[in-house]
């Protein structure tokens, strides 16, 4: 699994050549809209919002279908239950069990928006590359503490990966195979034990060469950010649309009068 | 568990939110430089982490590790949980953006109430086994505060989750015991070869005596 989400962010693109303080803002802007919506034919309308973003910035879909395999993994307990255990009448049932349609239409709205807003985090994040998001996120007021911790973890995270590879080929060379047993989880929580002292020494060399080349406590970037038109009408246009998402929903403009599939 | 996008009502975010900010300002506090390192490595384990999965019949279950954070950071146990939520979700939506807030109370408050339960060891007489028995129990209580804010959440986001909250809940059962196990035996490892590597570690001093 590979976690450079920042992979495509040198394609030439509308999006990839917004500002990115400001694409986060009115991109960010519309995730929380999307997260709150509860009719379904808005949600898949701001799935088709999404999906033409992340078209604009040329990703190849390969690439973001991991994140929507996450998503669906996530959520496949929500299909199942809802439906099942949704409050009220029930349609039919099925082997006993009382299913009810609104459960499934719950759980089909919910699917929509958590995928159109993984595209969209995907379109936001793998645009730019991650160290910039991270500065853009530090002019947006975000503690500057909390912004060289991301970059640190950030980094930390791909050597890690590498650790816990190299350290895995080593046990299965040994023969170790992982079960639901005992001898697994002991094995595992060594593995951990292994991985945090390792990395815990390697943090204190590279954190004694950075003091040695005199860090301070302060990342400093040669980043200059500069706000064009182009930028502020993009953003015009998102918020546009997340206006006219959110004014549907909340009047319900697709809800028939009588019950029915949304 | 992380939860996703999508599911909870707006209320629950920005409780989730409000209290992440709370809890992280306290836990924060006049945070040294020579700290971050260390947070931001148990944050990018807990990342990893959470990637292995144990294979259990015909799902899996991932690890979480929330309260083997809290064992070895303490209080800034919470900044390094956050860290690791904050990139999951950016990386590849693993939870999600919107639920940031809440998935940080849920999985720092249980790495902070483990690392309280872990505190307690030193009320008892040192053994060979303390170690071991009350890392296996703050792994267990940290995963299990997990589960019931989880399911609270879901429980006060409408009464069409309650059924789910009640899953959530005993989904986490078999997930206390492997983290009892795993963390125990993390607890372990690190006494023999690292021990100040743990909290609240004393270090035993020895009266140079005079023959």
């Amino acid at each position: 699994m590979s976690f450079d989400i920042d992979r495509f962010s040198h394609i030439e693109s509308s999006v990839q050549r917004w500002d990115p303080r400001i694409k986060i803002l009115s991109l960010g802007i519309f995730i929380f809209v999307v997260a709150l919506l509860k009719t379904l034919p808005v949600a898949v309308a701001s799935l088709f919002i999404a999906i033409i973003i992340i078209k604009i910035t040329n990703i190849p879909f390969h690439f973001v279908a991991n994140s929507i395999k996450v998503i669906i993994v996530f959520l496949a307990p929500f299909f199942f239950m809802l439906p099942f255990s949704y409050p009220g009448e029930a349609a039919f049932h099925i082997i006993g069990l009382p299913f009810a349609w609104e459960g499934l239409r719950l759980a089909i709205l919910i699917f929509t928006k958590a995928v159109t807003i993984v595209l969209t985090t995907n379109a936001i994040f793998g645009s730019s590359r991650f160290d910039i998001s991270m500065i853009a996120l530090q002019s947006l007021k975000c503690p500057k503490l909390l912004v060289q911790m991301i970059l640190f973890t950030y980094r930390y995270i791909f050597v890690f990966m590498d650790e816990v590879r190299r350290m895995e080929k080593a046990m299965r060379s040994k023969g170790f195979v992982m079960k639901a047993n005992m001898n697994t989880l002991h094995t595992m929580g060594n593995f951990v034990g292994a991985l945090l002292i390792r990395s815990f020494e390697r943090t204190s060399r590279v954190y004694s060469a950075m003091l040695s080349k005199g860090y301070v406590g302060e990342l400093h970037s040669m980043v200059r950010f500069e706000a064009h038109g182009k930028d502020f009408v993009k953003a015009v246009l998102v918020l546009m649309l997340t206006f006219a998402v959110l004014a549907a929903d909340l009047i319900r403009v697709f809800t028939p009068a009588i019950k029915g599939w949304y | 568990m992380h939860i996703a996008d999508g599911i909870l009502s707006a209320p629950v975010l920005a409780a989730g939110f409000g209290g992440t900010v709370v809890i992280a300002a306290a836990t924060m506090r006049k945070m040294d430089l020579d700290e971050i390192p260390k947070v931001s490595v148990m944050a990018a384990v807990f990342f990893v982490a959470n990637l292995i999965h144990i294979p259990i019949g015909p799902t899996s279950i991932h690890f979480i590790l929330n309260g083997l954070v809290g064992v070895i950071l303490g209080p800034r146990a919470f900044a390094a949980i956050m860290l690791g939520v904050i990139l999951q979700a950016f990386l590849f939506g693993f939870g999600g953006v919107t639920v940031i807030g809440v998935n940080c109370v849920m999985l720092g408050g249980g790495a902070l109430i483990a690392y309280f339960i872990w505190q307690m060891r030193h009320r008892f007489p040192s053994g060979d086994r303390l170690e071991m028995v009350f890392g296996a129990i703050a792994g267990a209580v940290g995963v299990s505060f997990s589960g019931v804010i989880l399911a609270a959440a879901l429980f006060t986001s409408g009464d069409e989750f309650w059924a789910t909250a009640g899953y959530a809940l005993a989904a986490h059962v078999p997930a206390l015991i492997i983290e009892a196990i795993v963390v125990g035996a993390c607890v372990t490892f690190l006494k023999k070869a690292r021990p100040d590597m743990l909290a609240g570690h004393v270090q035993k001093t020895y009266n140079k005596s005079v023959a």
